[in-house]
């Protein structure tokens, strides 16, 4: 029982270091990892959104991986003033 | 030197291609060529790029979309069927969509992207493209002719395969670089090994499939192009600009084949001014075509007095080619 406790005691603590110290960087990471990804659907998939992209056979062999973040990624490039924005 | 030495000096050369303005008769040696070979005993394959395709005119047989017909002993043709292939393509996507997260029908806005991106006029070169493939990739035939599309579109076949690997290339490096990131998350957070991105392994292989097909269309061993030319200015410096193009592009050049030379025995009877004058101007070129390409002319070909459609017109095309 008192191992268990001590057990969960190391979690906490792990857990708080966890938070001051990496929590931001990962959240960070994945931010850029998510900006990332609506870029790539933007030179994959740009003809969705009038932006013509080469070539569109391959294009459709991607479509099936990013189709649940189609709607988010055309959100987000009509919310964002610059694509650049979007990017960084 | 003759087609005929070109093939037994060759034998390692197994991808044939005929090249050159619409109407020169790429067609009509493809099938020729591919006669003579299946008549040697080798096993061939001919099939065309060409949306607007002629095998079947020429074997009087209808092959489109049929996959390999065969036409005799050992010889097969093909015509590739873009519009069956991109269906068959389309629905292979939604089936993937509907599987991967169980939806009932795909959500209309994918299924709208689906249907304009294959609208797209690259759309039908690209599934083409990719058909070829796997023919070549098949390796089921000791020669394989393709009977190309006109020069420009045959150029723009090319160059598709370059700018389909840039393409890829940027993507890739984009995708890793997203990989990065997600094992950088994962290791701040502890968790274990992070899941295949499988869009990275889609990549890899749509890059394998398109280095297949152009690999083999700049192959210096395994591939001879031949150009078809006829005795005329245009056609001339056409050709010769284009030759400069394909050299760029490493394809490598096995010779030229002057078409629709008229007999000069004619001029022994007594034929009306109009051909003579038809000699005269041939005549001209022939003598430019000598100086320009030299020893790089493989054959002669005389206009026929019919055009060649069937297979006995073939063998008499191929006798005139190959010899007897």
């Amino acid at each position: 029982m008192s191992k268990q406790e001590k057990k969960s005691f190391w979690q906490n603590v792990k857990e708080i270091l966890y938070g001051m110290a990496s929590h931001d960087m990962s959240r960070y990471a994945l931010r850029t990892r998510a900006s990332m990804e609506h870029l790539f659907i933007l030179i994959t998939m740009g003809d969705m959104i009038g932006i013509p992209i080469l070539p569109p056979y391959y294009s459709l062999r991607l479509l099936p991986y990013v189709v649940p973040q189609i709607a988010t990624w055309k959100r987000r490039l009509l919310r964002e003033k610059d694509l650049s924005d979007a990017m960084f | 030197m003759t087609l005929k030495k070109i093939f037994e000096e060759h034998p390692e050369r197994r991808y044939i291609m005929f090249g050159g303005k619409g109407g020169l008769g790429k067609t009509t040696f493809s099938a020729a060529t591919a006669y003579w070979l299946a008549q040697q005993g080798k096993k061939v394959l001919v099939f065309s790029v060409d949306p607007q395709a002629s095998l079947s005119d020429i074997f009087q047989q209808d092959i489109f979309g049929k996959g390999p017909v065969k036409i005799m002993e050992n010889l097969w043709a093909q015509e590739i069927d873009a519009d069956q292939h991109i269906k068959a393509y389309q629905n292979e996507i939604r089936k993937k969509i509907l599987d991967m997260y169980g939806f009932e029908a795909v959500p209309e806005e994918i299924e709208q992207y689906i249907q304009a991106a294959s609208a797209e006029p690259a759309m039908e070169e690209s599934a083409i493209f990719d058909a070829v493939v796997d023919i070549v990739v098949g390796a089921d035939y000791d020669y394989y002719i393709y009977d190309l599309v006109p020069l420009g579109h045959a150029l723009y076949y090319l160059s598709m395969a370059k700018v389909y690997d840039e393409w890829i290339n940027k993507i890739t490096k984009l995708r890793e670089e997203m990989r990065e990131y997600e094992e950088m998350v994962s290791r701040l957070k502890r968790e274990k090994e992070t899941e295949e991105d499988q869009i990275l392994t889609e990549l890899q292989y749509i890059r394998t499939r398109i280095n297949a097909s152009s690999s083999i269309l700049t192959d210096k061993e395994k591939t001879g192009f031949f150009f078809v030319i006829i005795p005329e200015e245009m056609i001339l410096i056409d050709t010769s600009k284009a030759a400069e193009l394909f050299a760029k592009f490493d394809v490598p050049i096995m010779g030229y084949v002057v078409n629709r030379v008229v007999p000069r025995e004619l001029l022994q009877q007594n034929i009306p001014a109009y051909l003579k004058n038809r000699i005269e101007m041939q005549d001209k070129y022939l003598g430019q075509i000598k100086t320009m390409f030299g020893q790089q002319v493989a054959a002669h070909v005389p206009e026929l007095e019919r055009d060649v459609t069937g297979l006995d017109m073939i063998r008499q095309l191929a006798e005139i080619m190959y010899g007897k």
